[in-house]
């Protein structure tokens, strides 16, 4: 009989022990992967978000992203140069402000307000009736609709606050042309998106400004961003990959640092309580192995027994770690999202194979770890003593 | 507003100037510790804050002192740089030389009511008499709170540590029971009843128990400071990170005693059910 084969004997022999000590490391093992999901999990579903709005650069006025950092002045002259340069295929300012809507008779409610000018690419997702196309025409998000009671076709005054001087802007009439969902919606946040000119009209002020301008690449984000930093010194342009870094190093932080503290309590408490187990187990069987040895099994087979018991555990119990890990990171994930403005499309917990290699790599260790004391009291085991002593006792 | 506000607190240009005897005392503001510590200022110092990176327009003011900003874990991983002024200062650093007096504007003022519980009343009497205003509740208190988000998520994550740590105890004291397998035997035969080295084993478990859920809490006050140290040097900031409070401690030992007792209980249940010659062996 083969090492593994003998091994595995020795675990069901002694199924409610087994059993409990694979259930205990598939608990564990659902915890650490769990861990490592939610260590880069955050930034990844960031970075596929920002992937899928379709732009590839973002320039803004200052380093601080995400943020409301200074506005951009003549935006559609500086989007006009950005779209003329080879690296680039389309520009889009963005612009967003705070803005009352009220359907005539109903109670106002306030939106963030967007204005997208340039292109036709658009930062949303139109989810019934259809985009904006004439003037004075905008589209809410599925909460701001349900909240105004409107639907696609309907009729709604907007009163946008794009300056504080702007206390009682004049009110402005537009027309509900569909219904969208904006990437970046957080559950409960009411939104609506126009024209970067309408939105300047409802602000009753000339268009120019923008938050930042989105660049759609010619397919070299970084060449692109390069271009742009070449041609506006004074402007910040930066890919996807460095919005992401950005966020790295200034937010995000917390529960990169969580999961790293917690993802070394659940080794260390794996490895202790392995150890643990395989150590009393091999101590209640030093006649068997005794035995074992006398009978013409090798030290070096004895041995390989326990390193072979210690990855039955940890192999089982770590197989069925990824689904109950699984199973929990979206009842975790759940959880975190109830936190104010996050967005319904960010995930805490994003699987990446590199969290499986790493949860594998994590277990394999611990198994091997966890066998090593409980392997050199078989090696160093006095057989003739250990023999005697069993016969007497 | 909020971009008047973001000019001012990140493109605020600061030059420490030593006050001169000649010019008027200069009007007095805070700066956050981490400002004054990356910028070497202290109380007593004059500066200049500006709107522009330039320093154009720039004011003098006196710190008047030095103060640690509330942690805001929202903002951890950001250093903040700040500075508290009286409001009309701010408004004269702020407002356009050409505007008209009482033109000036505020982003946000905040108000405390004698009683609390009308809050949502008063910003909805404040919206319906005030166009252009936009009032509502300071913080939210309910479930969509971050605090109470994290909170619920700790405490998950504390739910998959107990099962876990029941899981392996179990096993454990199977182990441990199934060792003392004659000598309960022994016990048996010579006429001691079951219950009897019941209530013994559940006094060993629940002494074995508060042991560990002493060592344990002993552990948390120790890993607690540790903790508390490593992340406020990291982010720079206050906020506490760990707090093992009397409420913390009494509900881990109100959960690791009973599970502890209740593990060596149940697994020694099984062998009590099992016949006095076949656990001695004989």
């Amino acid at each position: 009989m083969n090492v593994l084969g003998f091994a595995w004997r020795s675990l069901v022999r002694q199924p409610a022990r087994s059993t409990l000590g694979i259930l205990g490391v598939a608990a564990v093992g659902a915890l650490l992967f769990d861990m490592l999901l939610l260590s880069q999990g955050l930034l990844l579903s960031m970075r596929g978000l920002l992937d899928r709005m379709g732009f590839d650069v973002r320039v803004v006025s200052s380093d601080q992203f995400p943020g409301p950092g200074p506005d951009l002045d003549d935006a559609q002259t500086l989007a006009a140069q950005i779209a003329g340069l080879p690296s680039v295929r389309s520009v889009v300012t963005i612009r967003s402000e705070s803005a009352d809507l009220q359907r005539a008779g109903g109670e106002s409610v306030r939106v963030t307000f967007l204005g997208v000018g340039g292109s036709t690419v658009r930062p949303w997702t139109v989810v019934s009736g259809r985009d904006i196309a004439a003037d004075r025409e905008l589209v809410l998000n599925a909460y701001a609709a349900e909240e105004l009671d409107a639907a696609p076709g309907d009729a709604v005054l907007v009163k946008a606050f794009c300056f504080p001087e702007d206390t009682a802007p004049p009110q402005q009439t537009f027309r509900i042309a569909g219904i969208a969902e904006f990437l970046f919606d957080a559950p409960d946040t009411l939104g609506a998106a126009t024209t970067a000119d309408d939105l300047a009209l409802a602000c009753a002020q000339e268009a120019g400004k923008a938050d930042f301008v989105a660049v759609v690449s010619a397919g070299d984000p970084e060449a692109a961003a390069a271009a742009i930093s070449a041609q506006h010194p004074d402007l910040r342009a930066m890919t996807n990959e460095q919005a992401v870094g950005q966020l790295q190093q200034r937010g995000f932080t917390y529960f990169r640092q969580i999961s790293t503290v917690l993802s070394t309590v659940t080794v260390s408490f794996a490895l202790l309580l392995i150890t643990v187990l395989l150590t009393v187990s091999v101590n209640q069987r030093l006649g068997e192995v005794a035995a074992l040895r006398a009978i013409g099994f090798s030290q070096r087979r004895v041995v390989l027994d326990v390193l072979c018991e210690s990855v039955l555990i940890v192999g089982i119990g770590g197989g069925l770690s990824l689904p109950l890990g699984w199973l929990l990171a979206q009842w975790l994930d759940g959880i975190l999202k109830r936190m104010p403005n996050i967005p319904v499309q960010l995930h805490f917990f994003v699987f990446e194979p590199n969290a499986l290699a790493v949860h594998a790599l994590l277990l394999g260790a611990t198994a091997i770890l966890a066998a090593v004391y409980p392997m050199r009291i078989v090696a160093r085991l006095p057989i003739a003593a250990t023999l005697r002593n069993e016969t007497v006792s | 507003m909020k971009r008047r506000t973001f000019l001012l607190a990140l493109s605020t240009t600061l030059i420490v100037a030593f006050s001169s005897a000649q010019t008027p005392e200069p009007p007095s503001i805070l700066v956050s510790r981490q400002l004054a510590e990356t910028e070497g200022l202290a109380e007593g110092d004059v500066v200049r804050l500006a709107l522009d990176a330039a320093g154009a327009g720039a004011r003098p003011f006196r710190i008047a002192g030095v103060y640690e900003p509330t942690p805001d874990p929202m903002r951890l991983g950001t250093v903040p740089r700040e500075v508290r002024m009286h409001l009309p200062d701010l408004l004269a650093l702020t407002s356009d030389d050409d505007a008209p007096t009482g033109a000036e504007h505020v982003a946000r003022i905040n108000i405390a009511l004698a009683d609390p519980a009308n809050a949502h009343a008063f910003a909805r009497s404040v919206n319906g008499r005030a166009p252009g205003v936009f009032a509502r509740r300071a913080a939210a208190t309910g479930s969509a709170s971050t605090f109470v988000v994290l909170e619920r998520f700790h405490l998950a994550i504390a739910v998959v540590t107990i099962v876990a740590a029941t899981v392996f105890l179990l096993a454990l004291t199977i182990m441990l029971v199934d060792e003392r397998r004659e000598t309960v035997g022994v016990l048996r035969l010579i006429g001691l009843p079951a219950p009897r080295i019941l209530l013994q084993v559940l006094l060993e478990g629940l002494l074995i128990a508060s042991a560990g859920a002493l060592f344990g809490l002993a552990l948390a006050w120790v890993s607690e400071g540790l903790i508390n140290r490593f992340f406020q040097w990291r982010y720079n900031t206050a906020l506490i990170f760990v707090q093992v409070t009397p409420r913390v401690a009494a509900l881990c030992v109100a959960i690791a005693v009973p599970l502890g007792a209740s593990a060596t209980l149940a697994a020694s249940w099984a062998l009590m059910r099992r016949g006095a010659l076949r656990l001695a062996r004989r």
